[in-house]
C-alpha cells in the first residue's frame, strides 16, 4: 500500500496509544499505552527504510535498537509501578495525589 | 492491528486489555514481514510478544490490578483526551497524506546479514551501549521489585 | 568713605555674632516660683527661653509646652472677658499667660517689687556698634546729600558662573542716603528704647541679637546695587521678622502671628522674584545701572509684567491689599519690634523697591495705574478700620497701612520724590508714635485696650507730649512734618489730574486725624477707665524709653520745614533729582488734560504760588485735618455718647453693621481662612485620596492581581500523572498543529 498507508496507520496507532495513557485510571494500562506508541514509532521507521532506503539499513537498526530500549524501560517502568501499587494498595492514578500542590 | 490497539485502550477488564496488545504486537510483527524486514519482524516476536507481554502480565498477578472490575476505568479527563488524540493523529496523518512522497514501489527489503552487518560495525557503539543499558535496567529493576529481606531485619 | 561704607552693614552684623555667641552668658535673669502675679491684668508673656544661668531647670521643662492655653482659653481668662462684644479685640488684647507659665517677673519692663533685679549686660556692645554705626550713617548722609557724592563700593564677586555675575557691592546714592537716614537713626533709638521696653524678660539676649540681624537685614536691602542683594536683604529682614514678631514664641498668638506674616510676605515674595528672573531672562544683567539702563530696549507688555512681578513683592511686605493681613497681627510681637519693623524699616523697603525701580516703573504706565489704585484703595480701606481698632497699637498698624498707601499712591503717580519725603517723615513720627504706645502699655500694666485706659495725662507727662507731637505729625496739622509730606503727594495728585485720588485722600486725611486723635483722647484725656489697682501702679516710664520719644519730636516736628519748604520745591527734591531723573523727564504718570500737562506743554516751569492754587490746596488739607480734630475731640471728649448715636442714625439702619464690619477687619481674614486654609485642607485630603486609594490602590492592586493568579495557576499542579500526560499530548498536538500551518 505506498508508504502513506503505512504511516497513516502508524499514526492511528499513536493515536490511540496517546488516548490510552491520557484516559487510562489503571497505571499498568498507561505503560501498556507507552508501548503501543513505541511500536508506532517502530512501524513508522521500518516503513521508511523501506521505501526511502537509508545507509546501512539505519531504520531497521534504529527500530531494533528501540525496542531494546523499549523493554528496558518496561522493566524499570513496570518495577516501580509495581512498588507503587504496593504501597498505595491501588492502582488507580488519580489516588496518586501526594504531589498535588 | 488497529483494532487490537482500540481494543487495549477501551476493554474494562486488564487483562483483556494485556490479551489484545499481544494480538496487536502479532499483527504488527507480520507488517514488518511484508515491509521485508524479517529481521525486525523476529525481534519483535521475541522480545514483545516473548518478553513484554510476559513481563505485564507478570505484574499484573504480582499487583492483583485486575481482580477487581474498576468501576470506572475512564478519567474525568476522557473528552478531552479525546480531543487531543484525535488532533494528534488528524495532524499527523495531514501532513502525511500532504506530503509529495515521490517515489515508486517497495523497494529493498532489509536482508538479515545486512542488518548483522549494520550492528556490529557501524552500529557497534550503540550495540554496546544498549547493552550496558540493559544490565542497568535489571539491576534497577531487581532492586525496586524486592520485597523487604526477613533475613535483613532479623538482623 | 569706602571703608566707612563697608562698615555699615557689618557693624550690626557683628553685633549679631556677639549677642548670639556671648549674651547668653553675660545676662543674669533670676528665675522666681511660680504663681508669683500680683498684676490683674498681665501683659506680654515673659519668654522662658533658657537665657542666663539663672537658669536651674536640669533638663528642658517642657511641660509648658504641654499645657500652652488655647485661644479659647486665653480669651476666657483676659480680664475682657464680658466685656469684649467684638471679635477683633477680643483677639486683639494682650493675651494673659497664665500663672504657672509666667515666671513671676511680670510683663516686660516689670520686676516684681521685692524680687531680684536681674542683671543686663548684652545689650551693650550691639547698642554701642549700632550707635557707631548710626554715627557713620550720618556721615555719608552728609557727605552724599550735601557733598553730592554718589559711592559705589564692591566687597566681593559673589557669584560667578558663566555668564552670571553677582557681585556684593553697595551703591549709594541719595535714595540711599535718605533711607539710611531713617533706618540708621530709628534704628539706633528703638535699640536705647529696648533696653528699658525689654527689663525683666528673659530673651533679653536673644532680642538685642535679632535687632542686630534685622539691622544687618535692611541695610544690605538698602546699600545693594543690584537686585539679587535686594532681594536677599529683602527675605532676611522677612525672616528677622518672624524672629521678632515670634520673639514670645510660647505664646500661640504670637507663634501665629509671626507665621502668617512670613507666609503672606512670601506669597509676595514669589511674584518679587518671578519678577526678578523675568528681569535676568530678557536683560543677562540684575544690576541696578544696567538693567536700568537698557530697560527701554524690552517691549511694553514684558516691562508691564515685570514691574507688576517687583510690585507684587512690595504689596507683601509693604502689608497693602490683598495682603496686608500681617500687619495687624504683627503687633503680638514687642513695640520696639513694631516701632521698628512696621513703622521705619521693613515696610518701607516696598517703597523703596519701587522708587528705586523706578524707570522700570515709568516705562509702564499701566503698571503704575495698578501701583496708584491699589495705593488708594488700601488708603481707605486701612483708614476705615482704624476708626473702630480698640486696641491702641492696631490703630497704629493700620495707620501705618494707609501711610504706606498713601506712599504707594504717590509713587504710582509719578510723584516719586514726594512718596520718598513722605517715607522719610512717616518713619520719624510713626516710630515716635510706636515708642509712645509702648509707654503708655508699660505704665498701664500691659494693658493694651484703649477703653481701659484714660487721663494718663496726668501721670506719664513726657509721653503725652511726645506723643501728641507725633499725632499731629501723622494727622498733617501744619508745621509738623506730615503736613508737608502729605499735602504734597495730595498736591501732586490734584495737579497730576488724578482728581479721584485726590478726594480719596482727602477723605483719608480726615479719618486719620480722627483716629489719630480719638486715640489720644481716648487714652490721655478723660477718666480712668480701668482696674483701681493699676491706676495706683501708672507711672511714666524709665528715661531709656523715654529720651528716644523726645529725640524723635524733633524731627518729627521741623523736618518738614527743612525739607519741605517751599512746597514740591524743597531741597529735597534737589537732593533726590538725580535718582528720578528719568522718569520725571518721561513725564510719568501725568495725566494729559492735567494741569501738569498744561505746563509742560507750554514750557513754562511750574511753580508754587501761595496765593494761587498751590496755597489753596494746602489750605484745604489743613482745614481737613483740623475738622477730625475737632470731631475726635467732640465725640471723645465732650458728648461721649455721640459716636453711638450716630452709628443708629445711618440710615436704612446699616450703622450697626457696619460698625461691625469694620471692626472685624471687613472680614478679610475670614475670607483668606474659608479659601486657602480651609481650601488648602480640601484640597489636600483630596490628594491625600487619590494617593492613597488611587495609587496605593494600583501598587497594592499589583500584588493582590500577582496573588490571584498565583492562586488559580496552581490549581494546574494536580500531582496526577495523567493530567501531566494530557498536558504533554496537548502540546505537542499544538506544536504539530503550530508546524503545519507555519510550514504550509
Amino acid at each position: 500500500m505506498g508508504i502513506q498507508g503505512y504511516l497513516l496507520v502508524s499514526s492511528i496507532l499513536f493515536g490511540i496509544g496517546a488516548f490510552g495513557f491520557m484516559a487510562r485510571r489503571n497505571a499498568i494500562l498507561m505503560l501498556i499505552s507507552i508501548e503501543l506508541m513505541f511500536n508506532a514509532v517502530n512501524l513508522s521507521l521500518v516503513a521508511f527504510n523501506a521505501f526511502l532506503p537509508p545507509d546501512a539499513n539505519a531504520g531497521a537498526v534504529f527500530a531494533l535498537m528501540i525496542m531494546a530500549v523499549a523493554a528496558a524501560e518496561v522493566t524499570v517502568g513496570l518495577a516501580l509501578v509495581i512498588a507503587i501499587i504496593r504501597t498505595r494498595q491501588t492502582p488507580e492514578v488519580d489516588q496518586y495525589s501526594d504531589l498535588k500542590e | 492491528m488497529v483494532g487490537g490497539g482500540l481494543a487495549v485502550v477501551t476493554l474494562r477488564n486488564i487483562i483483556h486489555s494485556a490479551v489484545a496488545m499481544m494480538i496487536c504486537f502479532g499483527s504488527l510483527a507480520g507488517m514488518y514481514a511484508l515491509l521485508g524486514a524479517p529481521i525486525v519482524a523476529a525481534a519483535q516476536v521475541l522480545i514483545y510478544l516473548g518478553a513484554i507481554s510476559v513481563l505485564i502480565l507478570f505484574a499484573i498477578m504480582l499487583t492483583q490490578a485486575g481482580d477487581a472490575n474498576l468501576p470506572a476505568p475512564f478519567h474525568r479527563q476522557l473528552p478531552i483526551a479525546i480531543v487531543v488524540a484525535l488532533a494528534i493523529t488528524g495532524l499527523v496523518g495531514w501532513a502525511v497524506v500532504q506530503t509529495d512522497w515521490g517515489l515508486a514501489a517497495e523497494a529493498a527489503g532489509a536482508a538479515v546479514d545486512e542488518i548483522a552487518t549494520a550492528i556490529f560495525t557501524d552500529y557497534a557503539l550503540p550495540f554496546e551501549i544498549i547493552s550496558l543499558l540493559l544490565l542497568v535496567a535489571i539491576i534497577g529493576a531487581i532492586y525496586l521489585a524486592r520485597r523487604p529481606e526477613e533475613d535483613e531485619r532479623a538482623n | 568713605m569706602e571703608l566707612l561704607i563697608a562698615l555699615i552693614p557689618a557693624l550690626p552684623l557683628a553685633g549679631f555674632v556677639f549677642a548670639v555667641i556671648v549674651g547668653p552668658r553675660i545676662d543674669h535673669v533670676p528665675l522666681h516660683g511660680h504663681g508669683h502675679d500680683d498684676h490683674d491684668a498681665d501683659g506680654h508673656g515673659a519668654d522662658a527661653h533658657g537665657g542666663g544661668h539663672g537658669d536651674d531647670h536640669g533638663e528642658v521643662d517642657d511641660s509648658a509646652f504641654r499645657s500652652i492655653p488655647t485661644e479659647e482659653e486665653q480669651r476666657d481668662t483676659s480680664p475682657h472677658a464680658g466685656h469684649a462684644d467684638d471679635l477683633a479685640n477680643a483677639e486683639g488684647a494682650a493675651g494673659v499667660i497664665p500663672a504657672d507659665l509666667n515666671d513671676g517677673i511680670g510683663q516686660a519692663g516689670h520686676v516684681t517689687p521685692g524680687a531680684e533685679r536681674p542683671t543686663y549686660r548684652s545689650w551693650i556692645v550691639p547698642t554701642v556698634l549700632v550707635g557707631v554705626m548710626w554715627a557713620i550713617s550720618m556721615v555719608v548722609f552728609v557727605d552724599v546729600v550735601f557733598g553730592g557724592n554718589e559711592h559705589e563700593v564692591t566687597i566681593y564677586e559673589w557669584i560667578a558662573s558663566g555668564d552670571f555675575r553677582i557681585e556684593i557691592s553697595f551703591l549709594v546714592d541719595s535714595l540711599t542716603a535718605m533711607l539710611l537716614l531713617v533706618v540708621s537713626t530709628v534704628g539706633f533709638l528703638v535699640h536705647v528704647y529696648s533696653i528699658g521696653y525689654m527689663d525683666g524678660d528673659r530673651g533679653f539676649w536673644r532680642f538685642f541679637a535679632y535687632l542686630n540681624l534685622f539691622m544687618f537685614s535692611m541695610l544690605l536691602l538698602i546699600l545693594g546695587d543690584n537686585f539679587l542683594m535686594l532681594y536677599v536683604g529683602w527675605e532676611a529682614v522677612g525672616l528677622c521678622s518672624y524672629a521678632l514678631i515670634g520673639f514670645w514664641y510660647k505664646k500661640p498668638s504670637a507663634a501665629g502671628a509671626a507665621k502668617k506674616a512670613f507666609v503672606v510676605n512670601r506669597v509676595g515674595d514669589f511674584g518679587f522674584g518671578l519678577g526678578i528672573m523675568l528681569i535676568w531672562v530678557n536683560l543677562g544683567t540684575l544690576s541696578f545701572r544696567e538693567v536700568f539702563d537698557q530697560i527701554g530696549t524690552l517691549d511694553e507688555g514684558t516691562i508691564t509684567v515685570i514691574a507688576l512681578l517687583l510690585f507684587a513683592g512690595a504689596v507683601g511686605k509693604s502689608a497693602q491689599f490683598p495682603l496686608h493681613v500681617w500687619l495687624p497681627d504683627a503687633m503680638e510681637g514687642p513695640t520696639p519690634v513694631s516701632a521698628l519693623i512696621h513703622a521705619a524699616t521693613m515696610v518701607n523697603a516696598g517703597v523703596y523697591m519701587v522708587a528705586r525701580a523706578n524707570p522700570i516703573f515709568a516705562e509702564a504706565p499701566t503698571a503704575m495705574w495698578v501701583v496708584a489704585i491699589i495705593g488708594t484703595f488700601t488708603a481707605i480701606f486701612a483708614a476705615a478700620i482704624a476708626l473702630t481698632q480698640n486696641d491702641i497699637k492696631k490703630v497704629l498698624a493700620y495707620s501705618t497701612v494707609s501711610q504706606l498707601a498713601y506712599m504707594f499712591m504717590a509713587l504710582g503717580i509719578g510723584a516719586w520724590v514726594a512718596a520718598i519725603f513722605h517715607l522719610v517723615s512717616h518713619g520719624f513720627f510713626k516710630g515716635l508714635l510706636f515708642m509712645g504706645s509702648g509707654s503708655v502699655i508699660h505704665g498701664a500694666g500691659g494693658e493694651q485696650d484703649m477703653r481701659f485706659m484714660g487721663n494718663l495725662r496726668e501721670r506719664m507727662t513726657w509721653t503725652y507730649r511726645t506723643m501728641v507731637v507725633g499725632s499731629l505729625a501723622l494727622a498733617g496739622i501744619p508745621i509738623f512734618a506730615g503736613f508737608f509730606s502729605k499735602d504734597e503727594i495730595l498736591a501732586e495728585a490734584f495737579s497730576r489730574g488724578y482728581l479721584v485720588f485726590y478726594a480719596v485722600g482727602i477723605v483719608v486725611a480726615f479719618m486719620t486725624a480722627f483716629y489719630t486723635f480719638r486715640m489720644i483722647f481716648m487714652t490721655f484725656w478723660g477718666e480712668w477707665r480701668g482696674p483701681k489697682a493699676v491706676w495706683d501702679h501708672v507711672h511714666e516710664s524709665a528715661m531709656t524709653m523715654v529720651a528716644p520719644l523726645m529725640i524723635l519730636a524733633v524731627p518729627t516736628t521741623l523736618l518738614g520745614l527743612f525739607l519741605g519748604i517751599p512746597p514740591e520745591e524743597g531741597v529735597i527734591h534737589t537732593w533726590l533729582e538725580e535718582v528720578f531723573h528719568g522718569a520725571e523727564e518721561a513725564h510719568a504718570g501725568v495725566l494729559p488734560g492735567s494741569i501738569l500737562d498744561g505746563y509742560h506743554a507750554s514750557g513754562e516751569e511750574h511753580h508754587f504760588e501761595l496765593f494761587g492754587l498751590g496755597g489753596l490746596l494746602l489750605l484745604v488739607g489743613a482745614a481737613v485735618a483740623i475738622s477730625g480734630v475737632w470731631l475726635a475731640h467732640r465725640w471723645y471728649v465732650r458728648q461721649t455718647d455721640a459716636p453711638g448715636r450716630f452709628v443708629e442714625r445711618i440710615p436704612l439702619g446699616l450703622g450697626p453693621g457696619m460698625y461691625r464690619a469694620s471692626v472685624n477687619k471687613y472680614y478679610v481674614d475670614d475670607i483668606y481662612q474659608l479659601v486657602w486654609a480651609r481650601g488648602g485642607v480640601l484640597v489636600s485630603n483630596a490628594l491625600w485620596w487619590f494617593d492613597a486609594k488611587i495609587i496605593d490602590g494600583t501598587v497594592n492592586g499589583a500584588g493582590w492581581l500577582a496573588s490571584r493568579i498565583g492562586g488559580g495557576l496552581r490549581k494546574i499542579q494536580t500531582g496526577r500523572v495523567e493530567n501531566y500526560g494530557l498536558g504533554i499530548a496537548a502540546g505537542l498536538a499544538i506544536v504539530v498543529l503550530v508546524y503545519a500551518t507555519v510550514v504550509r
